[in-house]
């Protein structure tokens, strides 16, 4: 009686959770069906992947999906149903059954929710090697500048934090320390999955540096986000280039002794210039110059209007909306609003600004909505395969 | 009387702070932006160009840092005193035409870093061209022995040896100095392994030190000397003053090393082997025709690039 006792508060919290993301939930048929096929699909491909990189690829993703199935099946054949246990006629048998429920009850719920995380991380497959991410300064002026400046910081911290590679291939800056834009390419796996929640508009509130008689200002910067998909090659014909360096003309060789290491490349269709110095070597200089270019020249493909559409349609569902106001930084209160999550005001604005767990936690939280978005709609979309149907 | 004393004292200690003023006497620190003060135009007027350039490399030598970690404004940066003193003392030997590499003691070359001394041939930027061209052209081949004939600070030999595993290397080097460098590079590098040097003159009848005299090679890589007598009045300063004439002059056409190394060609390349050089600006033509005049049936003339300037300047030869 006791044990039943304790356990009704535990099954009607159960109950609840299931009550409010009924969609996701393990009870549901329609979710079962998911489930099975997905199954089905994993064992299909295991025995004809050989070989297909492709094939592999989905079993990779599949895998942990399949996994926490199998041991949430087993954990719910342990657990014995209350038919049973009305059957059972002993006092302390029934109450030892109901001991063994509470406690596969407990360890099924743990494992629904690693299910569900598994299949949450699955729906958001879109995945991209590299991304550009490009902040421009918005309504306000100097101050506005100023900001993008910060976000500039935030960011390029981020990336290192997350230990993406990243590149930048334009940068405006102003007198006072500012930027107007900026471009830059992140390479990493999951970088676009983490750094799509932040496109949109970004608004400060705050009595600027700039402002004499102290009032407050609310300013913008806007945060674009376009992935960059695997097959987005540029050919650059060794023709189309005009490289330059200081020495245009002179003697060369054993002749004279100048380093000679900056070089300007002119793409000559497009008539893009880029430059690199960073190196005292002239070679590594001419390589880091290709590489920019190829960068500026995919941004340029990407941004046209025909490319962009194609690669960010899916993307800019929800999240990637540019015109959005997602966030606000209010330095008076200290807080930082995230106007798409409930409840989204955190504190410690300096130690949001440095790019590192404060961050990833928010966009943990975005990720885990924008995931379970994507979960429901596959799940809405998604129809029992015909064979199936005709099994049963 | 307490108040002049008092007076007195404030107005020294006035001019005390006055007199260190920018060098901040608790911390010793001076802005380099201040440092720097004056320095571009003395450069210019001393003749060097790309002063920029200059100066920011002389800054990241003082400083320790690397080059590509300094930032092009040098805003935030500051020198303590002895790296000020180091300052001004390697940008007035730089005034006095000094190479750059020769005062930071150290350069790069494609992706290796080598270690430079005085009186030692500084590769440049050609160069570079030059070895990526042959690593392009043996980055598919299993094995390579490869002889590098004048080898310097090893700059050509340890570039490909570091991207490529499956060289091996031997060079010989007239130089003293430069033999103990090459071999001090290739330490620092960790290609040790794979590299050996012999201080060795090449001469006719004499082209490979005895211990080498029976060694047959799939490829030989070169920049020999190929500055004619005639021309040597109008070389830079840096070059003349500065870095061993030995490993400049080519003779009144510029190709007196240059024969030496066909020679040897001949008697150390297996059959097939190739010679790679890099010359001056007129030699491909002329040695195309040395080919087919003087080495018909032992060494024939495949090809002549350009380098990044779009000056003929490579030949690929083979020992038929």
């Amino acid at each position: 009686m006791l044990v039943r006792k304790l356990l009704s508060p535990r099954m009607g919290n159960l109950a609840r959770r299931w009550a409010s993301t009924n969609q996701l939930n393990f009870q549901n048929e329609k979710m079962q069906g998911y489930l099975e096929c997905l199954r089905q699909e994993y064992y299909g491909l295991r025995v004809s992947a050989g070989g297909n990189s492709k094939a592999y690829a989905r079993l990779a993703q599949l895998e942990g999906v399949v996994t926490a199935l199998e041991q949430r099946r087993v954990l719910e054949r342990n657990i014995t149903s209350a038919q049973d246990m009305e059957l059972e006629k002993d006092e302390d048998m029934r109450s030892l059954m109901q001991e063994e429920n509470a406690i596969y009850t407990d360890l099924l719920s743990k494992q629904e929710q690693t299910l569900l995380r598994e299949l949450l991380a699955m729906a958001d497959d879109e995945v991209y090697p590299a991304l550009i991410f490009g902040i421009n300064a918005g309504a306000g002026g100097q101050e506005a500048m100023l900001f993008a400046q910060e976000l500039y910081e935030m960011y390029t911290n981020y990336f290192e934090h997350k230990g993406w590679d990243y590149e930048e291939f334009a940068h405006e800056t102003t007198d006072i320390g500012g930027i107007r834009h900026a471009s830059i390419m992140v390479s990493g796996e999951d970088a676009f999955t983490w750094l799509r929640h932040e496109a949109g508009v970004h608004r400060v509130q705050r009595v600027p540096a700039t402002e004499k008689s102290g009032r407050m200002h609310t300013s913008t910067a806007s945060i674009t986000v376009i992935p960059r998909p695997a097959d987005v090659q540029v050919h650059i014909a060794d023709k189309d280039l005009k490289i330059e360096t200081k020495r245009a003309s002179g003697a060369g060789g054993q002749h004279v002794n100048t380093t000679d290491s900056a070089v300007r490349i002119v793409h000559l269709p497009t008539g893009l210039a880029v430059e690199a110095q960073s190196e005292r070597s002239q070679l590594k200089n001419r390589e880091l110059a290709m590489s920019r270019l190829r960068s500026r020249l995919v941004q340029r493909q990407l941004e046209s209007a025909e490319a962009s559409t194609k690669a960010t349609k899916k993307a800019q569902q929800g999240s990637l909306n540019r015109n959005e106001k997602i966030r606000t930084y209010n330095f008076v209160q200290d807080r930082i609003t995230d106007h798409r999550l409930q409840g989204g005001t955190m504190h410690n604005l300096d130690g949001f600004l440095k790019g590192g767990e404060q961050l990833t936690s928010l966009i943990e939280k975005l990720q885990l909505e924008h995931r379970k978005e994507r979960l429901k709609d596959l799940l809405e979309a998604w129809q029992p395969p015909q064979e199936a149907i005709n099994k049963s | 009387m307490l108040r002049q004393l008092t007076r007195s004292l404030r107005l020294t200690s006035r001019a005390f702070t006055h007199f260190n003023y920018g060098t901040d006497s608790t911390a010793g620190q001076i802005p380099v932006t201040q440092a720097l003060v004056g320095w571009a135009e003395k450069l210019k007027a001393a003749g060097i160009e790309d002063t920029k350039f200059n100066l920011k490399c002389i800054i990241s030598h003082v400083l320790n840092k690397k080059f590509n970690t300094v930032p092009d404004s040098f805003e935030k940066l500051q020198f303590n005193s002895s790296q000020l003193a180091d300052f001004e003392r390697f940008l007035e030997a730089r005034c006095a035409r000094m190479p750059l590499q020769h005062i930071i003691g150290e350069w790069d070359f494609m992706d290796i870093t080598l270690k430079t001394a005085p009186t030692v041939f500084i590769p440049r930027p050609e160069t570079e061209e030059f070895v990526r061209l042959v690593i392009e052209n043996y980055k598919n081949e299993k094995h390579v022995n490869l002889l590098e004939v004048g080898c310097g600070s090893g700059a050509m030999s340890l570039a490909m040896l570091h991207s490529l595993p499956q060289v091996v290397s031997t060079a010989i080097e007239r130089s003293k100095a430069a033999t103990v460098l090459a071999a001090e590079n290739a330490k620092l590098l960790n290609l040790q392994d794979r590299f050996t040097v012999h201080n060795h003159t090449m001469e006719e009848d004499k082209y490979m030190p005895e211990e080498l005299k029976d060694k047959k090679y799939d490829l030989i890589i070169s920049n020999p000397p190929y500055v004619k007598t005639e021309e040597f009045q109008y070389l830079h300063p840096e070059v003349v003053v500065y870095e061993n004439l030995n490993a400049l002059d080519g003779g009144s056409d510029g190709l007196r090393v240059a024969r030496l190394v066909f020679e040897l060609a001949c008697r150390h390349l297996h059959p097939g082997g190739k010679l790679w050089l890099e010359l001056g600006n007129e030699h491909p033509p002329m040695v195309k025709t040395i080919m087919n005049l003087k080495y018909e049936g032992r060494l024939k003339f495949i090809a002549s690039y350009n380098d990044q300037y779009k000056r003929e300047r490579f030949v690929q030869i083979e020992k038929v």
